[in-house]
C-alpha cells in the first residue's frame, strides 16, 4: 500500500509539472511574438473576389539577430474560404497561401523581401519598409465569383505562419522550444460579405 | 527435463530495438549534414529519439522499482540482480561518461576553433572593400550622370525623348529615364529593345530624391542583375529627375557575390554557433542516453536471464528447509548452473525418496505400536511397564480396573509415590516395586491385601528387560486379580465338601437314628430300671446328636446350593424396615437407621436378601448382648461409572480381632461359642451372587462393622 500511495503521489507530482510546464508555454506563448491578422476582407472586383489583409508582425530579438545575421526568415500567408454548414464540419471551397521570404543583405545594406510565389523581390533600405511590405495585401485575387453560392454562408480564414522547418538545423530545436520563435499567429475568421 | 537448445541471453526484441535504435541515432547524424534529404525529419528525428529515450526511461525506472520492491521483500536473487546490475551500470557508464565528457569537450574547443578574431575581421575587411569598390563606383556614375544632366537642361520633352538614345550609349548605362517632377515618364532608352516599361523606383526612393534631390544605390534590378540606379535632378523649367540604371561589371558583381555570400555564411555560423553546440551536445546527450538506458535495460534482462535459475534454487532450498521436499526446478541451460539445477533436482528427489521411506517405516512402527496399545489396553490383565529407574512408563486400563487409580497419570514416577498417595495399595504397590528392582529373572507371586472392597489378591508375573548391548532398561509386570477365581475355587472346594457331607454322612444318620430308636423300643421293657435308664439316656444321646448331625449338614446343604432363586425388584428401605420391626419387641438394643433418600432398588432374591439383614443383625445383637446400639445406613455410591447401593451395618460390640479379619467369611470361622461357623460364609456367597460385595470396614475403631454393595437396580 506504501508503494502504491508513493507512486500515485509521484504521478500527482509529475502530471502538475507537465502541467505547469505548458501552462507557462502556452502563456508565454500568448504573451510573446505571434503576428496578428488585423484586419481581412473580399471584395468583389468583376467577376473575382479579391483579397486585401492587413498584418502585423512582431519580431522578438532572437528573430531580428537571425535576421540580421543573415538568416533568411520564411512567412506564410495562408487563407482558407469555408462554407459554412450546420450539423457538420465546414468545407474548404479554397484554400491558398502566400509565401515571403525575408533576408538581410549585408553588403548593400538592406532588407529583401521576396514573394516566393510570383518570385517578385523588393529591396528595403529599412527593416520596417521591408515588414510593411509583407503586412499589406491588396487585391489579391481568391475566388471566382462563380464557386460561391449566393445563398450560403463563407468564412474567411485567415493565418499568418512563421515556418520553423527551414530555419538552419542547429536552431531548429531551439525554435521548438523557445517561445521567441513562436511568431505565427492563429487562424482569424472574417465573414464573407457577398 | 532438459531442453534441446541453449536460449541466448538477449532475444530476438531487443535486438530489434536496439536496431531501431541504431537506425534513429544513424538518421539524425545524417541528417545533421545540412545538403541530407533528411534534414526536413530532423525535428521528428529528434522527436522520436526523444520518445525512444522517454520508453527506455520508464523501462528501466519500471525495472529499478520492481527491484527496490523485491530488495525490501527480501525475495530470493534480488540482493545478487542488485549488485549484478549496479556493476553493470557502473562497467557501462563510466566509460560512456568520459568519452561523453571528452567529445563535448572536442566538440566544444572545435566549434569555437572555427571562428577566430583575424577570419571575422578579413570576412568584415572583404566585405567593406566589395562595399568600397561598389561605393566608388557609384559615385563615379553619379558624377557622371550629374554632368550627363547639363545636355538635357532647357531642352523640351521631345528634345529629351530624341537626345537620351545617345546620352545612355555616350555614358555606357543599360537603361536611362527621365521623369517628371510628378514621377511620371517623359523620355526612357534600354539597352534592350524589348524592355518596354522602365525599371521604376519606389516611393523610398522618390522620397530619398524629393529630399536630397539625388540618390545612388547598388541594387538588383531585373533577374537579379546587380544594377547602379542613380537619379539626378535635371535643372530644366519644371524640374525633371534623370535615372540611369549602370550595369556593375559581371566579374566586379561575381566577386562581390562571393564575398558576400562568404560572409553571410561566417556571419550566420558566428551566429549558430552556439545553437551548433547545443544541437550537438543535444544529439550526443541523446545517443549517450539511449545507449545507456538501453544498456541498462538489456543489463535487467539478460540479469534476470542469468539469475533465474540462482532464483529458482534459493527458492528451491528455502522450500527444502521448510520440509518440501519435492521440488524439481526447470533447467533452463546446459552450463554450471545447469548443471547445479540438475544436482539440486537429484539431492532432493533422493532426500524425497528417502523421506518416503522414513515415513513408511514410521507409519508402520506407528500402527505395529497401536496394535500392541490395543492389545495392551484391551487385556483383562494389568501391565505397568518400568524404564531403566524403575519408573512407570506406561500402564493399561486393567491396571486402573484392578487399582481403581489412574497409573498411566503417575508416569514417570515410581509406584512408591502413588502408595504416598493411595496408602490403602501400599501392599502390592511395594511388594511389586521391589520385586521389579531385585528380580533378575522371571518372576511370579501371588499378593494378597485388604483393598478397598475388601480383600484382593493378586497374581503378579514380571520380567526385567535388557537392551541388545546386555543392559537392563527397564521391566514389564502383568498382574491379574485373582480374587474372584479363588474365592470361586474355595466355593466348589466347599460345596463338594456339603455334597459329599449330604450323601457320605446324612444317608446313614436315618438307619442309626431308627436302630437307637429300635433298641429303646425292644430292649427297654426287658432291662431292668438302671439298666433301661442308661439305655435311655444313651438312645436319647444317639437321637440327639444325629439330630443335630442332620442341622449341620443341612446347613452344608444351604450353604452349597444356589441362593439367587427369583429375583425382583427390591425396594431396600422397605426390606429394611420390614426386617428390623421382627426386632424391635427386644428392649434393651437400640437400632438407628439412615435410610437413604431416593429411589434405592436391587434386583435380587428377597429371600436371600432377608437372610442376610437377618444373619448380620442376629450376629450383632449377639455380640452387643442385652444392651447396645446398631446402627444401620443406606445410601447411593458410584465406583467403576456403576450405581451401587451400599448397606452399612455397625454395632458397638467388642469388635473383630485383626487376625480374624482376613478369614471372617470362610466357613468354620466364628468368634462365638455357639453356632456353625457358616452364618457370614453364607452372606458373603448371597452377596456375591447378587454381583456385590461385602468386607468389613476396617477404619472404624468401635465395635464390628460390615459394609455391602448391591449394584443399583435403575428402572427406566
Amino acid at each position: 500500500m506504501l508503494a502504491l500511495g508513493r507512486s500515485k503521489r509521484f504521478g500527482a507530482i509529475f502530471f502538475s509539472a507537465i502541467f505547469l510546464f505548458l501552462l507557462s508555454f502556452s502563456l508565454s506563448y500568448a504573451e510573446g511574438f505571434s503576428a496578428e491578422v488585423k484586419q481581412a476582407e473580399m471584395t468583389l472586383q468583376g467577376d473575382k473576389y479579391l483579397l486585401s489583409t492587413n498584418l502585423i508582425y512582431h519580431f522578438s530579438e532572437k528573430a531580428k539577430d537571425a535576421l540580421q545575421n543573415g538568416v533568411p526568415l520564411f512567412w506564410d500567408l495562408q487563407v482558407k474560404l469555408q462554407q459554412r454548414r450546420t450539423f457538420i464540419w465546414n468545407k474548404t471551397v479554397v484554400e491558398t497561401f502566400i509565401r515571403y521570404r525575408i533576408q538581410y543583405h549585408a553588403l548593400l545594406n538592406m532588407y529583401r523581401v521576396i514573394n516566393e510565389g510570383n518570385g517578385e523581390g523588393y529591396n528595403f533600405s529599412t527593416f520596417s519598409a521591408a515588414l510593411e511590405l509583407m503586412s499589406v495585401v491588396t487585391d489579391f485575387p481568391l475566388i471566382e465569383q462563380s464557386r460561391i453560392a449566393s445563398d450560403k454562408d463563407y468564412l474567411l480564414a485567415v493565418k499568418v505562419n512563421f515556418d520553423r522547418d527551414v530555419l538552419p538545423l542547429p536552431l531548429r530545436p531551439i525554435a521548438y522550444i523557445d517561445p521567441q520563435w513562436y511568431l505565427s499567429s492563429d487562424w482569424t475568421l472574417w465573414p464573407l460579405i457577398k | 527435463m532438459a531442453p534441446d537448445k541453449i536460449a541466448p541471453p538477449v532475444n530476438l526484441y531487443v535486438l530489434i530495438l536496439f536496431g531501431l535504435i541504431l537506425l534513429s541515432l544513424q538518421l539524425m547524424s545524417s541528417a545533421m549534414q545540412e545538403s541530407s534529404e533528411l534534414s526536413a525529419m530532423y525535428s521528428w528525428l529528434l522527436l522520436f529519439n526523444a520518445l525512444g529515450s522517454a520508453v527506455l526511461l520508464i523501462l528501466v525506472g519500471a525495472n529499478i522499482y520492481s527491484l527496490i520492491q523485491h530488495t525490501k521483500r527480501r525475495e530470493a536473487g534480488s540482493r545478487l540482480t542488485t549488485r549484478m546490475v549496479s556493476l553493470f551500470v557502473v562497467l557501462a557508464l563510466a566509460p560512456a561518461v568520459i568519452v561523453f565528457y571528452f567529445s563535448m569537450q572536442f566538440l566544444h574547443q572545435g566549434i569555437d576553433s572555427w571562428f577566430n578574431v583575424e577570419i571575422d575581421r578579413a570576412m568584415e575587411d572583404a566585405l567593406e572593400l566589395s562595399q568600397a569598390s561598389l561605393d566608388q563606383r557609384m559615385h563615379w556614375h553619379l558624377k557622371q550622370t550629374q554632368q550627363l544632366t547639363g545636355k538635357l537642361e532647357d531642352l523640351s520633352e521631345n528634345q529629351v525623348a530624341s537626345e537620351i538614345e545617345s546620352l545612355r550609349e555616350f555614358s555606357g548605362a543599360s537603361e536611362m529615364t527621365v521623369f517628371s517632377r510628378q514621377g511620371h515618364i517623359i523620355a526612357s532608352s534600354s539597352i534592350n529593345p524589348g524592355d518596354i516599361l522602365p525599371s521604376l523606383p519606389d516611393e523610398h526612393i522618390w522620397l530619398q530624391v524629393r529630399q536630397n534631390g539625388l540618390f545612388v544605390a547598388v541594387a538588383p534590378v531585373h533577374q537579379e542583375e546587380l544594377m547602379v540606379r542613380v537619379i539626378v535632378t535635371v535643372k530644366a523649367q519644371d524640374s525633371q529627375f534623370l535615372q540611369a540604371l549602370y550595369p556593375v561589371p559581371v566579374r566586379i558583381a561575381d566577386l562581390a557575390d562571393s564575398v558576400e555570400f562568404a560572409f553571410v555564411r561566417y556571419q550566420e555560423m558566428n551566429f549558430l554557433r552556439d545553437s551548433l553546440k547545443m544541437s550537438f551536445s543535444l544529439a550526443l546527450s541523446l545517443v549517450l542516453l539511449m545507449s545507456l538506458l538501453a544498456a541498462i535495460w538489456v543489463a535487467f534482462i539478460s540479469v534476470r536471464n542469468i539469475i533465474a535459475p540462482v532464483k529458482d534454487l534459493v527458492k528451491g532450498t528455502q522450500a527444502v528447509a521448510s520440509g518440501y521436499y519435492d521440488q524439481q526446478l526447470p533447467v533452463i541451460a546446459q552450463d554450471d548452473l545447469g548443471f547445479l539445477v540438475e544436482s539440486f533436482n537429484d539431492m532432493t528427489q533422493r532426500i524425497a525418496q528417502a523421506r518416503d521411506e522414513t515415513r513408511k517405516a514410521g507409519f508402520e512402527v506407528e500402527n505395529q505400536r497401536a496394535y500392541l496399545e490395543t492389545i495392551l489396553a484391551n487385556l483383562t490383565a494389568g501391565v505397568i511397564s518400568f524404564d531403566a529407574q524403575y519408573k512407570i512408563r506406561t500402564a493399561n486400563q486393567a491396571a486402573y480396573r484392578i487399582f481403581h487409580v489412574h497409573v498411566n497419570q503417575f508416569i514417570g514416577r515410581t509406584l512408591l509415590e502413588l502408595v504416598q498417595r493411595y496408602s490403602e495399595l501400599a501392599e502390592p504397590l511395594k511388594s511389586i516395586q521391589r520385586l521389579v528392582e531385585q528380580a533378575d529373572d522371571i518372576w511370579q507371586q501371588r499378593i494378597a491385601f485388604l483393598g478397598p472392597n475388601g480383600r484382593q489378591e493378586l497374581l503378579c508375573r514380571g520380567t526385567p528387560l535388557f537392551s541388545q548391548e546386555g543392559f537392563r532398561v527397564g521391566a514389564v509386570v502383568v498382574f491379574d486379580d485373582v480374587t474372584d477365581l479363588i474365592q470361586a475355587q474355595k466355593n466348589a472346594a466347599w460345596g463338594e465338601v456339603a455334597r459329599r457331607l449330604a450323601h457320605e454322612i446324612k444317608n446313614p444318620l436315618t438307619p442309626i437314628q431308627l436302630s437307637a430308636e429300635r433298641l429303646q423300643h425292644k430292649l427297654a421293657d426287658k432291662l431292668g430300671s438302671s439298666d433301661a435308664t442308661i439305655l435311655q439316656r444313651s438312645t436319647q444321646t444317639i437321637v440327639q446328636q444325629v439330630e443335630a448331625m442332620k442341622e449341620m449338614v443341612d446347613d452344608f446343604s444351604e450353604y452349597a446350593k444356589p441362593s439367587k432363586k427369583q429375583t425382583v425388584d427390591i425396594d431396600l428401605p422397605r426390606l429394611i424396615k420390614e426386617v428390623l420391626a421382627l426386632y424391635a419387641v427386644k428392649s434393651g438394643v437400640k437400632f438407628n437407621a439412615d435410610y437413604g433418600s431416593g429411589l434405592l432398588v436391587i434386583n435380587g432374591d428377597p429371600v436371600s436378601i432377608r437372610q442376610v439383614l437377618h444373619n448380620l443383625i442376629k450376629n450383632a445383637l449377639e455380640a452387643i448382648g442385652a444392651l447396645g446400639v446398631i446402627e444401620l445406613s443406606l445410601r447411593r455410591v458410584i465406583k467403576n461409572n456403576t450405581d451401587f447401593i451400599e448397606i452399612a451395618l455397625y454395632d458397638d460390640g467388642p469388635g473383630i480381632k485383626d487376625e480374624q479379619i482376613e478369614k471372617i467369611f470362610e466357613p468354620y470361622v466364628t468368634t462365638k461359642a455357639k453356632g456353625t461357623g457358616l452364618g457370614l460364609a453364607i452372606v458373603k456367597k448371597i452377596i456375591e451372587e447378587h454381583g456385590g460385595a461385602i468386607w468389613i470396614d476396617t477404619t472404624r475403631k468401635v465395635g464390628a462393622g460390615f459394609i455391602i454393595q448391591l449394584p443399583a437396580y435403575n428402572s427406566k
